[in-house]
């Protein structure tokens, strides 16, 4: 089932002699399950990309499905409530991890629960599975500082697993990890979008992190200049 | 999930410090309050517990306790003679330094007709009332006597007989009761080498004119001597029914002085003497409270712009901006209601400690504590500023 239909999606900051089309003309489908790396150069848009992915930057043109919603077209939003998408239906894992500094390893999952309405038992009870899902049950109780970086973002990960999300957006999540911790964040999105059947999408500039992803979207100067799929890929 | 709460544990260090900060400017205002309060209390005691019907006082002065006033004590006499005064009893009231115990001290002296019954202390917890025409006194215990102290002023030793604390003079230092011949001596009398000096000065001055005989002088010296028979104030007990109206404006008429009720020696007060130092306090408590604002919203402001990027990460998972908004305003009462409770707490176990008498009014302090809930959802402005226009896209590091 299809998750998310870009067409045509253009975005372009400023006017006259100083415009700059950060995105020009993109089109993208992802369905549910499907493992997507949007790879390219600092300045190749990728972070734009992701951020009208992610319906918090306004695209100039084209149009947003998500989950069989047309969300975006040339009218704007069209009222629909973008921050319940994002609450209910997307989960982020950052570069920088994220975490909120201030709450638990098991506070900082269970936030998005709260968000949702989800409380008392059943809450915890989806925490404590998450947290042994990705293997950090034992740091339940632990601040972000406490723990490595590696640890941080996989409670990042089970943050974003949280809610059942549709779709995982990830921002260079392996960036400020270790090759092989790095490669490990992989593994866990790769048994996510297995599992959980959730669409992710990785934005990476890191060619040796995208093995088995299932398509490869390669940006250039706000353009995709390259697509492959699993089959293409070496 | 109490996302303030969570993070002042884990600031609490920090935030402790900042209600403690924040709560002694709180105890500075609370003591203002007081402050205020007990400038007027003190400046009012004195005359509410002596409120005698009438006050008669010099012409067109103000007095005896908003301005100077002088009148001869036999006047007394007089304004007894006015129709309807049932008793007119002679007062007088100034302020003194004297040695006490060692320690020189400042308070103000009342002299009163023991035997009249006006003027004088009317609650005594300790001791009696001055009973004997000489050389009794009644005082406040801020004096630092205690019963059957003998006290030397001027030339002759006091014995304290009573002990009372239910007025202070305006000024807040304590009083004393004295015969009313007792405080004039005590204000009046020089020293015996003063006396002799001013003597032998006027006789030289009478003999050296030429017209008078070194006799003649000698007899005329006694009219010329400083008359210690002075008075500040006559107070006036009516008839019952008579119109104290009519008795003031027949005083005024006949005898050439002003006469006011205690009420309007209230008036004198509050619009004389007390304003200037009213209107002091309750700016300063105005600014006080203003830079407590001040401060809680920049405190809050930093705790906030600390926590910008964790408020674009919530923000990016879909937290509606009421959990944010409550975070921010929670933490701006929490700390605003946290320093008013520890200035509370502080300036209630304190205010003994005051050389000033500080009446702590429990109108006061709610009235305190309702500005301090409006300064802290006030002082979250600038904070809830800061985090409502913060973009999401922060958290992916756009712009």
């Amino acid at each position: 089932m299809e998750i998310l239909r870009i067409e045509g999606l253009t975005k372009i900051f400023g006017s006259g002699h100083l415009e700059v089309r950060a995105l020009e003309g993109i089109n993208l489908s992802v369905s549910e399950g499907d493992l997507v790396a949007l790879l390219g150069p600092s300045g190749s848009g990728k972070t734009t990309l992701l951020l009208c992915i992610s319906l918090i930057l306004d695209p100039t043109e084209g149009k947003i499905v998500f989950d069989g919603q047309t969300i975006f077209q040339k009218n704007g939003w069209g009222g629909v409530d973008i921050r319940r998408i994002r609450r209910e239906k997307i989960g982020f894992i950052f570069q920088a991890h994220n975490l909120i500094p201030f709450l638990t390893v098991r506070q900082n999952v269970l936030f998005p629960l709260s968000l949702v309405g989800l409380r008392g038992e059943k809450a915890e009870r989806r925490v404590k599975e998450l947290l042994e899902y990705m293997e950090i049950a034992d740091r339940a109780d632990y601040l972000p500082a406490l723990i490595s970086g590696g640890e941080q973002q996989r409670v990042a990960v089970a943050r974003a697993l949280a809610n059942n999300a549709k779709l995982i957006l990830a921002d260079e999540p392996t960036a400020s990890l270790d090759t092989t911790r790095g490669m490990r964040v992989m593994e866990w999105l790769k048994k996510i979008a297995k599992e959980n059947r959730s669409a992710v999408i990785v934005v990476t500039h890191d060619v040796r992190m995208i093995e088995g992803f299932d398509y490869v979207y390669q940006l250039k100067d706000g353009r995709i200049i390259g697509e492959r799929t699993n089959s293409t890929l070496h | 999930m109490d996302l303030a709460v969570y993070d002042l544990k884990l600031h609490r260090g920090r935030f402790m410090a900042t209600v403690i900060g924040v709560g002694l400017l709180f105890t500075i205002v609370l003591a203002m309050n007081g402050l205020y309060r007990g400038n007027i209390y003190e400046g009012l005691a004195l005359i509410n517990i002596t409120n005698p019907d009438l006050w008669v006082v010099e012409r067109y002065r103000g007095g005896p306790f908003n301005e100077q006033s002088t009148l001869p004590e036999f006047y007394h006499y007089s304004v007894k003679a006015i129709p309807g005064v049932e008793k007119a009893s002679p007062f007088i009231y100034y302020a003194v330094e004297r040695p006490i115990s060692g320690k020189s001290r400042h308070f103000s002296i009342i002299g009163y007709d023991v035997f009249s019954g006006l003027g004088g202390p009317q609650k005594i917890y300790a001791g009696m009332k001055i009973e004997q025409a000489h050389y009794e006194m009644v005082a406040h215990p801020k004096l630092g006597v205690r019963l059957g102290d003998r006290v030397p002023l001027g030339l002759h030793t006091y014995t304290v007989v009573g002990l009372t604390r239910e007025a202070v003079s305006s000024d807040g230092q304590p009083l004393v009761y004295l015969s009313l011949p007792d405080a004039q001596e005590v204000l009046y009398q020089k020293d015996n080498e003063e006396v002799r000096n001013k003597r032998e000065r006027l006789l030289r001055t009478l003999s050296g004119q030429g017209n008078l005989s070194p006799y003649q002088s000698e007899k005329l010296l006694p009219q010329l001597q400083s008359d210690t028979h002075i008075i500040n104030a006559i107070l006036v007990r009516l008839k019952p029914g008579v119109n104290r109206v009519d008795v003031a404006r027949g005083i005024e008429k006949w005898l050439y002085l002003s006469a006011f009720s205690t009420e309007e020696e209230l008036q004198l007060m509050l619009k004389g003497r007390l304003a200037s130092m009213t209107k002091q306090l309750l700016l300063f408590r105005t600014l006080l409270l203003i830079i407590s604002v001040i401060i809680a919203s920049l405190v809050i402001y930093t705790f906030t712009i600390e926590k910008i990027q964790s408020i674009a990460v919530m923000k990016l998972i879909g937290a509606p901006n009421w959990v944010i908004i409550r975070m921010v305003m929670e933490q701006s009462l929490l700390l605003t209601i946290g320093a008013f409770l520890f200035g509370l707490a502080l300036i209630h176990n304190t205010y003994q400690l005051f050389p000033r008498t500080l009446l702590i009014a429990p109108g006061d302090d709610l009235i305190t504590f309702i500005v301090a809930f409006a300064g802290g959802i006030l002082a979250s402005i600038l904070g809830l500023w800061q985090a409502l226009k913060t973009q999401p896209a922060m958290a992916l590091g756009g712009q």
